[in-house]
């Protein structure tokens, strides 16, 4: 005899505890990889003994960073670690949403979305009052 | 290199502090910088917001893992945190230094009273049971029809209560974190636990869970309003972590409640030169 479990008996549990091992995994990544980036930026930075207060710092640059990591400059490793730092609570958001879509939570997506439109609405508003 | 050491290092205390206390860092951190290292308030706010996006993305996955946070409610005030943040973000460049001294100095002030009183709270906490007759394992215990918005934001034993104070108090965490480079909690927690009736240790990790979102928020316009500075953001973050690291292993075998007094009596030094800076 099979016994049958009742429809949707212990599956939103499982898909709960699914989608915050998902999300716990994109933050030890981020994290992983922006620190590991900024501790080679520190330690360039040691070695080329520059100090950290100096007058003016490197403007942030996309287009420099790739050029900045070829040449082992501290700067293309710290900018590319700061924008790590800021973009793991984001991916979190953003993996949160896909869990909550695989799940059919469609109004908790939704609340990731809206944390993404309000992000994306500082990066615009940030650039319009930039001086 | 004698800098670069002594940020590094000034990061791994404030990151070992912080993490034994239950803080993210960002009130240690600000002060350090100012008084430590001359940095303008406003350039040490932006590093010490960098600072604990880290320390709340390393903290997060643990605490989700163990299923300790509650992603639902923090994604719901998340969104209101990062408002507020956003708002906050923007007012932070139109404030002169000394009102955000001024600000920072009432912030220490309470944070010092919140810490002397937190003691008595917590022992109170692990004490209290969760309800009769209700399972600590099943959120459909609770009294709302299934399919109800505030029954998905139910956890074991609790369903958050008054979502509209919550959403305010969200919005103004995110503002106090974007102005001072906090991570918000010292507002959250307690507004989780006491408002919304949370219990304390779901407040405590949902809260740090919402902490990176929300400084995130306001990073984004330091950061394109050139208020980071990588030079000085790279070695502090590097020590936070560090310091964070090593505070989450030797909690267990620390004494909290010298440290707690010792931490308050750092907090009230530090408020007196913020007034100070405030009123100079």
């Amino acid at each position: 005899m099979t016994v049958v479990a009742p429809v949707g008996a212990g599956t939103a549990a499982s898909r709960a505890a699914r989608v915050d091992a998902s999300i716990a995994r994109v933050l030890r990544a981020g994290t992983l990889l922006s620190i590991g980036l900024l501790a080679i930026g520190v330690a360039l930075m040691a070695s080329a003994g520059r100090s950290p207060l100096d007058a003016t710092w490197p403007e942030l640059d996309l287009g420099r960073i790739p050029g900045d990591l070829l040449a082992l400059r501290p700067e293309g490793f710290l900018w590319l670690g700061l924008l790590a730092t800021l973009s793991t609570p984001l991916l979190r958001v953003g993996a949160a949403v896909v869990g909550f879509l695989g799940a059919g939570e469609r109004r908790m997506a939704g609340l990731g979305i809206a944390v993404l439109v309000v992000i994306a609405l500082a990066v615009v508003v940030a650039q319009g009052t930039a001086a | 290199m004698t800098v670069l050491l002594l940020l590094a290092g000034g990061g791994f205390g404030a990151g070992i502090f912080g993490s034994l206390l239950g803080l993210g860092g960002g009130i240690l951190i600000v002060p350090l910088l100012t008084f430590g290292f001359g940095l303008p308030f406003r350039e040490a706010v932006g590093v010490s917001l960098v600072c604990v996006i880290v320390t709340s993305s390393a903290a997060a996955g643990v605490y989700l893992e163990r299923h300790l946070a509650n992603l639902r409610l923090g994604m719901l005030l998340e969104v209101f945190t990062a408002s507020g943040a956003l708002v906050g973000g923007l007012i932070a460049f139109l404030l002169p230094d000394r009102v955000l001294a001024g600000l920072f100095a009432i912030l220490l002030a309470y944070t010092g009273v919140t810490m002397l009183r937190r003691g008595a709270t917590a022992a109170r906490e692990d004490a209290r049971a969760v309800g009769p007759g209700a399972d600590p394992a099943d959120p459909a215990d609770l009294a709302d029809p299934p399919g109800a918005f505030r029954a998905a934001l139910a956890g074991p034993g609790y369903r958050p209560a008054r979502l509209g104070a919550g959403i305010g108090g969200s919005l103004f965490a995110g503002i106090v974190s974007a102005l001072l480079g906090v991570g918000g909690g010292i507002v959250k927690v307690p507004l989780m636990h006491l408002v919304m009736g949370v219990p304390l240790k779901v407040a405590t990790a949902t809260s740090n869970l919402m902490i990176g979102v929300t400084a995130a928020a306001s990073a984004i316009v330091y950061l394109m309003r050139g208020g980071i500075d990588p030079l000085v953001a790279g070695p502090t973050a590097v020590g936070v972590f560090a310091g964070a690291m090593v505070g989450s292993r030797v909690a267990q075998r620390i004494d909290l409640r010298l440290l707690r007094l010792l931490f308050v009596a750092v907090l009230a030094l530090t408020a007196v030169q913020m007034t100070v800076r405030a009123l100079g």
